[in-house]
């Protein structure tokens, strides 16, 4: 077998960044190098597989194996392989990955930032509820003074802001709205709100509607 | 100097997770002898072993877009190996002549033809003959290499270490452990080829 000195060369050159890649000592560009080595290169896989079954006899004599068993071997799952789809895993962007490090990183201090403002957004929320509970237990009438949150408590002030004070079917705005949008949203919640009064004073802890109906269960004589 | 040694495999992990088939092809030549030899402890049969480990690769490389390098790829193709072997134990036990089949696949055109069946060269005396002379081969041609030489491949292969360390340890840089390392598995290699050859230049 004559071989060119430069075929030779370069046959050297993929094996040596094999043995690089075998213990994970290859840069990205020697790695695709040895990727096209072993797609194109019989030599190179051959080269491969010494190396391989090399560090495995010297870890191990049992795994000395007969190098037509590992061919038929790979021969066997390179057809089952090619049922199968082909990989790709999703891969972060450079964007992505350059942010997530700094995130991660300041993943505590996040915490403590979360845990500051976590007491006052639960009193909030417990004021909220409380007011729900009351607009609901509490029917509409007329001359009723719905606008409760205003004296629940200061909490309450900064999530009413951009919220709407309803009294007796006017809707008035307290945010920062204009005279004319005012009277738009009026107009457009008027007959909602009718009818939710509505069905409020008719039965309280009834579904409006007529499709259900209340059904009361009898307990027979003894 | 002591520090976690990053995955030898990561390079190839991530080209096989960009689409790149024949880069899990390496990692089967890689890793084949060693799964084998695992699924046998656990596996009786050896008839079921070469496919148990073949199921073994198949469910790796589906299951590779999740795999997070959480562990290393030897450890994480390890657990997949003992999970199939033991699901392969169970359903034998449910249904053992399904089971064997379903393992060894069908062919459909004949009924009689049973690949799975026949003689496996790991039991044959000549099978076994071989894997003793490679591995007296192996050992020789350790035996004669340099002293720098056989250090580095010792370190690296037996002692698992980073080139790193290993150039920390034998005081030179790492360029040179790298070269000792490939001229080592080249001198090896170079005896090895009689034995492992089918026809020159053309194994795989």
């Amino acid at each position: 077998m004559s071989q060119p000195d430069s075929d030779r060369a370069s046959s050297e050159s993929s094996r040596r960044i094999l043995s690089a890649l075998a213990d994970g000592d290859a840069t990205d560009g020697e790695a695709a190098r040895a990727f096209q080595a072993w797609r194109d290169d019989a030599g190179a896989r051959a080269a491969w597989h010494s190396y391989q079954l090399i560090g495995d006899v010297l870890r191990s004599e049992d795994l000395a194996s007969e190098p037509r068993a590992d061919e038929a071997f790979l021969v066997a799952l390179r057809a089952r392989l090619a049922d199968e789809p082909v990989v790709l895993a999703p891969q972060p962007r450079a964007e992505e990955a350059a942010v997530a490090a700094p995130a991660v990183a300041n993943a505590g201090a996040a915490a403590r930032s979360r845990a500051r403002w976590q007491g006052p957004m639960a009193m909030a929320a417990g004021f909220l509820v409380v007011i729900g509970g009351l607009n609901v237990v509490r029917p509409f009438g007329h001359g009723s003074d719905v606008s409760v949150a205003a004296g629940a408590g200061a909490a309450s002030v900064p999530l009413m802001a951009s919220a709407t004070a309803i009294n007796n079917g006017a809707v008035v705005a307290t945010g920062e709205q204009t005279p004319a949008q005012t009277k738009a949203a009026a107009d457009q919640l008027a007959p909602y709100l009718a009818a939710h009064r509505q069905s409020a004073m008719n039965a309280p802890f009834q579904m409006p509607g007529n499709d259900l109906r209340n059904v009361n269960l009898v307990q027979p004589a003894p | 100097m002591t520090m976690l040694n990053p995955d030898p495999d990561a390079a190839l992990v991530e080209r096989v997770k960009q689409g790149d088939v024949r880069a899990f092809e390496m990692l089967v030549v890689k890793y084949q002898r060693r799964i084998e030899r695992l699924i046998g402890r656990m596996v009786r049969d050896v008839d079921l072993v070469s496919d148990i480990a073949q199921e073994t690769f198949i469910r790796a490389y589906r299951a590779l877009p999740q795999f997070r390098a959480e562990s290393a790829f030897y450890t994480w193709l390890y657990r997949i190996a003992v999970n199939t072997a033991k699901k392969a134990l169970v359903d034998m036990k449910r249904d053992p002549v399904t089971t064997l089949t379903a393992l060894q696949g069908s062919d459909e055109d004949d009924e009689t033809y049973r690949p799975g069946m026949e003689p496996t060269d790991g039991e044959t005396p000549e099978a076994l003959l071989a894997s003793k002379e490679i591995a007296a081969t192996v050992n020789a041609a350790i035996a004669a290499l340099s002293e720098d030489l056989r250090q580095a491949i010792t370190l690296r292969e037996i002692e698992g270490l980073s080139y790193e360390e290993i150039s920390d340890v034998m005081n030179c840089p790492i360029g040179t452990v790298r070269s000792r390392i490939f001229r080592a598995r080249e001198a090896i290699a170079e005896r090895l080829r009689p034995l492992l050859d089918t026809r020159e230049g053309n194994r795989w």
